[in-house]
């Protein structure tokens, strides 16, 4: 079960192997990351089957909670752990001659296996870090004026967000003196005051930053815009996760309070309203693809406002169909002309890529019966369950996004079906491999659509694990320790 | 009701409408001649006119839709007389009540229409397009007068309506502003002045009846005898007591259809959108009015 | 198994099997021939609508705890009949020639009739929708569907409405989907019984919220006031056949809806428990209807492409059906529901009419046509018989349907409703006039001189529903019984009928009398004509009175553009496009809100914005727990 550490320890001890291997093979070094990647996968297939229903705490270098170092490991961890392997192999740069690019890839692959592993707050600031620092480099390695433009200025809004970040930790030392989550979760009543409640505010906005959350997210249609769109996939598909599930642990574990709850709805309500509207009025397709992120990271932050294993499993579920599809779009999207009047036609030149296109804005949309919809009804039928009329407010928010979606989507569903210009030029690859996996995932889709029921009961089960304190904390802390506490 | 019974009022229904009808027509040009200090036609010249007409050598047809539009609109007055119930012969009036007889009072309007449609003459087509634009403007008043009667006589059918008068007042004694309502309606049923801008002989050549000859014309005739008979004892049936027997009933048929003609030459002829707009303002106006006493 | 479940599989194989051989040349002969089955199951199960027992699906699915059955009632099969007898009928339409010329002009016919039976089965699944949640996933499935058939057309307008269609449909689906929300949070329960549970126990503003969502829900499809907008060019620009089955059927689902849901477990004493004595939901829901009867139509008239035309006036005789059944008693019910099933059939008669003179000339515009009579008389026919039909005139069905709707205005004393829906019967006639006026009759144009009457193929469906237009209307007891059973089903008092119509104590209507005069008078008025009179002499259209000059091929003389110039000077100023106004307005609100955001997104400093988050968040809380706490 320790050799899970290796999920972590691999693709940083890649990361620094890889310039060296270059010199001395550059194929050698394009495959060490997928070779690495490819063990985890591994690990993590078999530390699935061990932990079945229960988790289980590593903890690194010996030292025993709330001191040292701890990996948490149940299937909620794993299962992102897993994505997070299959994503950057999907998105790896295979065409890319630098290994320093490589190097990255492994650096970003390390931090995030170490962000959903992480079970104390201070290592997950550092994964945090590390995982923005591998960001940085990667959107810099883009040769272009306005790549490099892009990266500063997420830079400069991304390191304020980990200064918020590191103020929301410093607030919770202060007024407990741990940075064990499992610690902190059994001394929740030191932090559900104001100070306490500020820090969690703190670390959503801060963590919020690669969240998309509003109002921090305005690096995002930027960014996405000069990046290659596999790593936009990469980036709005999981790393926007990672972050969520940072803001995750927290809220599940310590801040279960209505006032946090609340702090998620409104930020997620204005995400929603705010990346719709705009998207309304793109004109190109990764910026509308953008904002259409936004809007439903802002969804997945109503749900987690739900609270509990309730909304953990929504969240989920909301997050895999994200990253199914956002992430396949993007995918889609490397081989198309971005904007809108170059797509003209694009349904004649290949009626294959406009059909996966359209199956995935109907699940996007909640159209029955993709699991896109299940997932809406769902969530809304939830809400409605809570009453009062912040919820009710977003069920109404929720809804009016999916008509102004609609609108927009099938707006550029339009424009591909019709006749093409001399000047639309839809398609500027013949080939992409980026392609395949989008097509991959319409197929993976339409697959679950099959088996809503069985997943969502996975999902619930899971949920229903991960969102309870009580097995974090026995889990993680030392019975001696727990004996003492009681 | 027996079968030979039925067989007599199919046949004479019509037939007394028609008889009626050229008298009421003869009554009128009688009127218009005096107004006109003129002596008008002898008593048969309205069956003359329409004997002649039918026996002209030249008949002119542009084709079958041209001839079914003058069956239609010969057709659906017989029809509609017998769903009037007279004295001594009710029809099949209780089949289906005053809005289906006011139904069928659009129908020889839409086949004159489809016949002068056939016809391809521009005069015509620009006729029906004011007839159906008067036809708009002058129903309105009319159905409501028609509601306003059956909701106060609570009852859609002419013979019941008939029966409460009986035994009540007067329809115009009950409902005064409705009566008067339904005689503006009644003007511009009968497309008298001002209300005859759809015919206006000058200016298109008389419109619906441009390309009628011969029998054409001699149906649009017997269709003009019916009409005047339908709107008579119509009229008389809502508002004036209907008649226990065709003495009682046929001077009040004969009077309301004199009325409009009487008062004729007083007015101008009214442009199109005039006659919509006068006859949507003051007949509607009096006919709400009036239903707001009766609900 | 039931028979329900032997329905949905066999509407589901039938979907299937065209999808696989779509493109094959066989199509046109299966297609219809699966229509056919599909009938025939139907027919199978017509025991519900002469009184029996509802079928309910031997299947049913139990996702995320939320449970899905499935049933038929009188109902959902009396708009099935509808269904599928249109469908039927565009099937055969389609097949052959006229599909033939589809395919040359580079349509894609497999997807037509892809379409076709897309919107069969999810029109069948949501008919035999059995809770809120089946329902809601029927009704997103239809208006998909629709979608589908509409986008088919290449032209850019047609995919534009689509699109306006689906953004349209969507908000209609969101908000049945915020009032399942509503049912659902009370008992945790999505049944349909729930409904009228649940709304009796609800807050008099929640009740009005609830009501007024549901209505906007199946208003949107129905295409009633004010959200009319969508219908009529989507209609219009779809593929021919497409057009009439969508015209005849498709937006009659949000009708169904209206009577399964608000007119079923809402009711008449929910409606007028809503709101004051002096204006309740039911007042207003009628007001609704009676606008929507009036508006469209006279924008029908207004329209110069026959197509248009068509499509505004299926808007507006969908007011019809609302304001029959809004009245709640036999007759005004009976006339809402029998006007359906006679709104489809001649609409989809006339549609094809028009689809006919397209492929014949390849145009629908009414001001290039004429005279085609003596071209196409067997065209000509049924689109007289259809327009009888949709002025509602005796002796065709849309005749029996709004006298009910009349009479039951005249029962419950509504002069006002009375008047509207008087008012737009008239607009009706004058628009189809000009219609049949400007597509038929008058000058015929010189290069249709040669234009033949169309392919059996295409007649044959066009003369069936015209058939069908004349025998419902002549003997309307044949479709009456169904009627009442829909009646008895949804708890409506029932029609007391009989084959010649309806029997009512102050004054019934028996079509067969009604019919037999009327054709009696046209007897008697042939004989006059033909026996009485000289014979007459055809002549050349060119001979002709016009005052003096000799009427020539090179010039136009047909009396066709801005038919009807009195009215329109009096009434023109009042079309004044006030709810595309309000439909410009709400997008330009969106806009101002858009660019707002798009504003912030664009901030040079970002890091202010998240400092800005940060106090907001910080104020927020402090203002909800304060210092101390």
């Amino acid at each position: 079960m320790n050799s899970l550490v290796l999920l972590m320890v691999l693709p940083l001890f890649a990361a620094f192997i890889i310039p060296v291997v270059a010199k001395f093979s550059s194929k050698l070094a394009l495959f060490t990351g997928p070779v690495v990647l490819c063990i985890n996968l591994l690990l993590i297939m078999s530390a699935w089957v061990k932990v079945g229903s229960g988790a289980h705490a590593i903890f690194l270098g010996g030292f025993l909670p709330p001191v040292g170092i701890v990996f948490y490991i149940d299937h909620f961890s794993l299962l992102f752990s897993g994505l997070i392997a299959s994503m950057v192999l999907i998105v790896w740069p295979w065409d890319a001659k630098e290994s320093r690019l490589y190097s990255l890839y492994m650096l970003l692959s390390a931090a995030s296996f170490g962000l959903a592993l992480s079970a104390d707050l201070f290592n997950l600031y550092v994964f945090y870090e590390l995982l923005a620092v591998a960001t940085y480099g990667i959107i810099a390695k883009q040769k272009n004026s306005s790549a490099t433009a892009a990266s500063l200025r997420y830079l400069f809004i991304s390191s304020a967000g980990s200064v918020m970040l590191l103020l929301g930790i410093a607030i919770i030392y202060t007024l407990t003196g741990t940075l064990n989550i499992a610690h902190l979760a059994t001394m929740t009543e030191n932090l559900h005051g104001f100070a306490g409640l500020s820090a969690f505010a703190l670390i959503a906005i801060g963590a919020g930053v690669k969240a998309e959350m509003f109002p921090v997210n305005s690096w995002v249609a930027e960014v996405y815009g000069t990046i290659p769109r596999q790593l936009s996939a990469l980036l709005a598909g999981l790393i926007s996760k990672l972050a969520v599930v940072l803001i995750i642990k927290m809220l599940l574990m310590v801040f279960q309070v209505q006032a946090a709850f609340d702090l998620l709805l409104v930020v997620g309500m204005l995400g929603v309203i705010s990346g719709e509207m705009v998207a309304w009025r793109a004109k190109d397709m990764i910026r509308m693809l953008s904002f259409s992120s936004i809007a439903h990271l802002g969804v997945l932050f109503i749900a987690l406002s739900i609270g509990g294993s309730k909304g953990l499993w929504l969240a989920i579920a909301i997050m895999l169909h994200h990253l199914l599809v956002k992430g396949g779009l993007f995918l889609m999207a490397d081989r198309f002309s971005g904007h809108f009047d170059k797509l003209k036609g694009l349904a004649h030149h290949s009626p294959m890529s406009a059909a996966v296109f359209l199956v995935f804005i109907l699940s996007l949309l909640g159209v029955p019966p993709l699991p896109g919809f299940w997932i809406k009804m769902a969530l809304v039928m939830n809400l409605a369950e809570l009453g009062g009329g912040l919820y009710y407010l977003a069920i109404g928010v929720i809804l009016l996004a999916t008509i102004i979606e609609t609108a927009y989507m099938f707006n550029l569903v339009q424009t591909m079906y019709l006749k093409a210009d001399a000047d639309s030029t839809p398609l500027n690859k013949r080939y992409s491999a980026s392609y395949t996996f989008a097509k991959l995932f319409a197929l993976l889709l339409l697959v679950s659509m099959v088996f809503v029921s069985p997943i969502s009961k996975r999902l619930k089960d899971i949920a229903n694990h991960s969102a309870n304190p009580q097995i974090y904390i026995h889990t993680v802390l030392p019975a001696r320790y727990l004996g003492e506490k009681s | 009701m027996n079968a030979l019974h039925l067989m007599a009022e199919l046949i004479f229904m019509p037939l007394i409408a028609f008889i009626v009808g050229m008298m009421m027509v003869l009554m009128m040009r009688k009127i218009s001649a005096r107004l006109q200090r003129r002596i008008g036609p002898p008593f048969f010249q309205p069956l003359y006119d329409i004997v002649k007409l039918y026996g002209k050598d030249t008949q002119i047809s542009h084709g079958l839709i041209h001839d079914i539009g003058i069956i239609m609109a010969v057709g659906g007055y017989i029809g509609a007389e017998i769903l009037l119930p007279v004295p001594g012969m009710e029809g099949i009036a209780a089949k289906g009540g005053v809005i289906t007889l006011s139904y069928f009072l659009m129908i020889p309007s839409l086949g004159m229409a489809l016949g002068v449609g056939q016809c391809a003459n521009p005069n015509g087509s620009i006729g029906i397009s004011r007839a159906l634009t008067a036809m708009l403007a002058y129903d309105i008043p009319f159905i409501l007068v028609v509601f306003g009667a059956a909701w106060h006589y609570q009852s859609t059918s002419l013979i019941g309506m008939i029966e409460y008068q009986q035994v009540h007042q007067w329809g115009i004694v009950e409902m005064p502003l409705l009566a008067i309502a339904g005689l503006f309606a009644l003007q511009g049923m009968l497309g008298k002045q001002p209300f005859e801008i759809y015919i206006a002989p000058a200016e298109i050549a008389t419109g619906p009846m441009v390309e009628m000859s011969g029998k054409y014309m001699g149906g649009l005739f017997v269709m003009q005898t019916f009409q005047l008979y339908t709107a008579g004892v119509l009229y008389a049936s809502l508002f004036l007591g209907g008649g226990t027997s065709f003495l009682t009933l046929l001077p009040k048929a004969f009077l309301v259809v004199a009325l409009p003609m009487s008062i004729a030459f007083m007015f101008p002829r009214y442009k199109t959108e005039d006659v919509i707009r006068i006859l949507w303002k003051w007949p509607v106006m009096l006919g709400l009015i009036s239903l707001a006493f009766i609900l | 198994m039931t028979l329900l479940d032997h329905l949905f599989i066999v509407v589901f194989s039938c979907l299937i099997a065209i999808s696989v051989v779509r493109n094959l040349p066989i199509v046109d002969k299966l297609a219809p021939v699966l229509y056919g089955l599909i009938l025939i199951m139907l027919v199978r199960m017509a025991s519900v609508a002469y009184g029996g027992d509802a079928y309910l699906s031997s299947f049913s699915l139990d996702l995320l705890g939320f449970k899905m059955h499935w049933q038929f009632t009188a109902l959902s099969w009396y708009f099935a009949i509808i269904t599928l007898v249109a469908a039927l009928a565009s099937a055969v339409f389609m097949s052959g020639d006229w599909g033939r010329q589809y395919r040359e002009g580079g349509g894609n016919y497999g997807m037509l009739q892809l379409a076709l039976i897309v919107n069969v089965f999810s029109m069948i699944l949501l008919l035999g929708s059995g809770d809120l949640l089946s329902l809601f996933i029927g009704w997103e499935f239809v208006s998909w569907a629709s979608f589908l058939m509409m986008v088919l057309s290449p032209s850019k307008l047609a995919k534009k409405s689509a699109v306006k269609y689906i953004v349209y449909a969507m908000t209609g689906a969101m908000a049945l989907m915020v009032a399942i929300v509503m049912i659902y949070a009370v008992n945790d329960s999505l049944e349909f019984e729930q409904i009228s549970i649940v709304f009796a126990q609800m807050s008099g503003s929640s009740q009005v919220a609830l009501v007024l969502l549901l209505f906007v829900a199946f208003a949107i499809k129905m295409g009633l006031l004010p959200f009319h907008l969508w219908q009529a060019v989507a209609y219009a620009e779809t593929p021919g056949p497409g057009a009439a089955f969508l015209g005849a059927i498709s937006s009659r689902m949000g009708m169904f809806t209206i009577v399964l849901v608000i007119v079923q477990f809402i009711g008449l004493g929910g409606l007028k428990s809503v709101g004051t004595s002096f204006a309740n939901m039911q007042t207003l829901l009628a007001w609704v209807a009676a606008l929507t009867t009036i508006i469209p139509t006279y924008i029908a008239l207004q329209q110069h492409d026959a197509k248009r035309l068509l499509a505004w006036h299926g808007v507006g005789q969908g007011g019809y059906m609302l304001l029959g059944i809004i009245m709640f008693d036999s007759i005004g019910s009976a006339g809402g529901l029998m006007h359906v099933l006679n709104h489809a059939s001649y609409q989809a008669a006339l549609f094809m009419t028009v689809v006919a003179v397209m492929y014949r000339t390849g145009t629908s515009d009414l001001n290039k046509l004429g005279g085609l009579v003596t071209q196409m008389p067997l065209t000509f026919l049924v689109m007289l018989i259809g327009i009888i039909g949709l002025a509602g005139l005796p002796p065709m069905n849309g005749f029996v349907s709004k006298w009910l709707v009349y009479r039951s205005l005249l029962v419950n004393g509504q002069p006002l409703l009375f008047v509207a829906a008087v008012l737009g019967t008239l607009g009706t006639i004058l628009s189809v006039y000009k219609l049949i006026h400007n597509t038929f009759l008058g000058q015929l144009r010189l290069e249709h001189q040669n234009v033949r009457e169309v392919p059996w193929s295409m007649l044959v469906p066009m003369l069936g529903l015209s058939v069908i237009v004349f025998i419902t209307g002549f003997m309307p007891g044949l479709i009456l019984p169904w009627i009442a059973s829909v009646q008895e089903s949804v708890g409506l008092p029932v029609i007391a009928h009989h084959l010649g119509g309806i029997e009512y104590a102050k004054g019934g209507l028996d079509m067969i009398w009604v019919s037999g005069i009327l054709f009696y008078g046209f007897g008697v008025g042939a004989l006059i004509f033909y026996f009485l009179g000289g014979k007459s002499k055809r002549v050349h259209q060119y001979d002709n009175y016009a005052g003096g000059h000799f009427l020539t091929s090179d010039v136009r003389y047909h009396y066709s553009n801005n038919f009807y110039p009195g009215l329109m000077h009096l009434i023109g100023t009042w079309y004044r496009g006030s709810f595309q106004w309000l439909e410009n307005s709400i997008v330009s609100v969106m806009s101002f809100f858009s660019v707002f955001f798009e504003n912030i997104y664009r901030a040079k400093q970002p890091v202010m914005l998240l400092l800005i988050g940060v106090v907001l968040a910080l104020l927020a809380l402090y203002r909800n727990l304060g210092v101390g706490a």
